[in-house]
């Protein structure tokens, strides 16, 4: 068995576009995914009864069905009652929706992992309680999540690959057509997989260098 | 009226129920070979040898650091090309997921060792313990107290990542979906019924991991 | 002949040295304190006894036996049980199973007579009734009774106990060194690094001081609390610090 990789040299800017294209996805679907993500943490640590529980199946349903199905929901369900994307945008949207869920629980594990001791001195200080919340808690709860947000972060960057069943030319969409037109699949997936493997090293080296400057134990 | 709307019958009851199973017979077996595989690497990584704990890292890391679709493909359509062996669907499937489970297991596994405090150790080889024994009688029983909850969690992702094998055209729940749909031209509901589905499997799962977490928990 | 000789021994972290030919002996009977600063390697000293740390070069010896041999560890542990200073009781277990497991896996005592043994050992530490408890629902204070008590199930001829009370609140100590007061009127040889003054006057025999690795003394308790304290400035600067904190 000899491998040969030069013939992916003819597709270089394929690849880049493709490249290119899953960073957009990831990019934009990250965006959303934390967003949705702290307003449902923020639901589920409400005191309204209903705000928790909208919360929590909100959470509840993403964790336990597929993502696959939920893409197909998005794509071929939703325009059935007149809701059609593209499929790019169809992708950052159910990604963004997603990754929601695993955000909302590490940064709802944040928020109570910030002692009371927290909350009476920053009232004490004379904070209102959106100012405690926002300038004393947010910030040390954000923090405690940070590492396991980054994990998140990467798991979507992978999950993103999906996005080719539904037509998407991201990385994994390119890489399809490349191992197809070449008949050497088996180089071309290798080749894919060690540049998602540099996709998430960097997001890991990154993310590591930044949680040293602001991680805090409590 | 709703039947009507539908159009399904009774034979794609049927259907579908067999193509549930497909999805719980695939996501079985790899979940068990992958425990297998995660245990062995696991124990591996809490080797004191430094380069023994760093070996299986060749085999982690690029399976925890790409898309399992990707490996997918790899194992089905790659690798028949060279190596000559052509691999069914269902083969590839159980393979793929099996190593899959298994990086993501020793993972788990490392991590639960490696929660237990050196001072428990200490204690039972004070007491008289051999190092096999400290490692039977204590270190085990609470390594399986965070496995465990922590298994079933991967256990579930795994359940749903099983859809994946939908796109080397294996018929599991996901591709009988797309199959009712071509069929119906009724996707919101074909796709309302496929999250109906894989909800009502795999939710009682991640209340028990939820429950047993809460039981089992104790600090040190 | 002394039941544990400390011979020549060098023990060294990394670059930091904690021994450099140190030599000790322990008699089998009464109660040694070791006092000391921190970091002057009390704790590394019971280690090396009970083999949970190797020694670099030298040797100890229990019984005759040596520690750098293997096989004769286990025997070497029976002999010395030993108590932590941070709680080591193994939490999927009940108490009465924390005492038990030992003695029926290494030991191969039946079990009844372990539960026996277990149960008049929880009385005696002030604990009966306690068995089905988990470590959770139990003080710091109670925490180490039990694992004293966990400790002599191996029927020990000496306990190492090491700095087994600085976790713990006063009076939380108070019944703890209550306990091994009783066990030492019991006539259990005990091997004790500790910051407690107050149980090193009571129940002592012997008080060892160590600095830096070194032996600055070694002599009955009447005698270092009467003679050397107030000859040896060191060891007044370190007593009054101590009383005082």
């Amino acid at each position: 068995m000899h491998l040969n990789f030069n013939f992916l040299g003819r597709f270089t800017q394929d690849l880049l576009q493709g490249a290119w294209l899953t960073l957009v996805i990831s990019f934009f679907a990250l965006i959303l995914s934390f967003a949705l993500g702290l307003c449902v943490a923020l639901m589920r640590s409400s005191k309204s009864r209903v705000l928790q529980a909208m919360g929590r199946i909100w959470v509840e349903f993403l964790r336990n069905t597929p993502f696959l199905v939920q893409l197909y929901f998005f794509y071929f369900g939703l325009p059935e009652l007149g809701i059609k994307t593209d499929p790019v945008v169809t992708s950052i949207i159910a990604l963004g929706i997603n990754g929601s869920a695993p955000n909302c629980e590490v940064i709802r594990a944040g928020l109570l992992a910030v002692k009371t001791g927290y909350y009476e001195s920053a009232y004490a200080l004379g904070y209102s309680s959106f100012q405690t919340f926002r300038y004393i808690v947010l910030p040390i709860s954000l923090r405690i999540a940070f590492k396991p947000l980054t994990s998140n972060c990467i798991n979507l960057v992978l999950t993103s690959s999906v996005a080719f069943s539904i037509t998407v030319n991201d990385l994994m969409g390119v890489s399809k057509t490349i191992a197809a037109q070449t008949a050497k699949p088996f180089e071309v997936y290798i080749f894919i997989m060690l540049a998602y493997c540099v996709f998430t090293f960097i997001i890991s080296f990154v993310s590591k260098a930044i949680d040293r400057k602001i991680s805090i134990r409590l | 009226m709703f039947e009507k709307y539908l159009k399904l019958t009774a034979y794609d009851a049927v259907f579908l129920l067999e193509a549930t199973g497909t999805s719980l017979w695939i996501t079985l077996v790899s979940i068990s070979i992958g425990t297998v595989i995660g245990v062995v690497m696991g124990i591996l990584r809490n080797s004191r040898n430094k380069l023994v704990s760093a070996i299986p890292l060749i085999y982690i890391e690029p399976l925890r650091n790409s898309p399992l679709i990707t490996q997918l493909f790899l194992v089905y359509y790659g690798l028949p090309v060279v190596s000559g062996i052509v691999l069914d669907s269902n083969t590839a499937a159980i393979i793929t997921l099996s190593l899959n489970t298994g990086a993501f297991f020793s993972v788990l596994m490392h991590n639960s060792i490696k929660a237990i405090p050196g001072a428990q150790w200490e204690a039972g080889l004070a007491l008289g313990h051999s190092r096999l024994s400290v490692f039977i009688n204590f270190i085990v029983p609470q390594v399986m107290r965070l496995l465990v909850p922590q298994a079933i969690t991967l256990y579930i992702n795994q359940l749903q990542c099983s859809s994946f094998v939908s796109l080397i055209g294996l018929i599991d729940l996901t591709k009988a979906g797309n199959i009712l749909n071509l069929r119906t031209m009724r996707p919101f509901l074909i796709w309302t019924i496929m999250f109906a589905i894989y909800f009502i499997i795999s939710y009682p799962l991640s209340q028990l991991a939820k429950k047993l977490e809460q039981k089992v928990a104790f600090s040190y | 002949m002394p039941m544990i000789e400390v011979k020549n021994i060098r023990k060294s972290f990394g670059s930091n040295t904690v021994f450099d030919d140190f030599s000790v002996n322990f008699d089998q009977s009464g109660v040694t304190v070791i006092l000391g600063p921190s970091g002057t390697g009390k704790s590394t000293l019971l280690r090396c006894i009970n083999g949970l740390e190797t020694i670099d070069a030298g040797d100890i010896l229990v019984d005759s036996l040596s520690v750098k041999e293997k096989r004769n560890l286990r025997e070497i542990r029976l002999a010395c049980g030993m108590v932590f200073q941070q709680t080591t009781l193994f939490p999927h277990l009940d108490v009465l199973e924390n005492l038990v497991i030992s003695p029926v896996k290494i030991q191969k005592m039946d079990r009844k007579e372990a539960v026996d043994k277990a149960r008049a050992l929880l009385d005696k530490v002030g604990l009966g009734g306690r068995e089905h408890s988990k470590h959770n629902e139990l003080s710091g204070g109670e925490q180490q009774r039990i694992a004293i008590a966990r400790a002599m199930m191996m029927n020990p001829r000496a306990l190492l106990l090491d700095e087994i009370t600085s976790a713990l609140d006063p009076e939380m100590t108070a019944e703890v060194l209550r306990i091994l007061e009783k066990l030492a009127g019991d006539g259990v040889v005990m091997l004790a690094v500790t910051h407690e003054i107050s149980f090193a006057q009571r129940v002592a025999d012997r008080v060892i001081f160590l600095e830096k690795g070194n032996l600055v003394a070694d002599a009955s308790v009447d005698d270092f609390f009467s003679g050397i304290k107030s000859n040896n400035e060191r060891i007044a600067r370190f007593l009054q610090n101590i009383s005082q904190g």
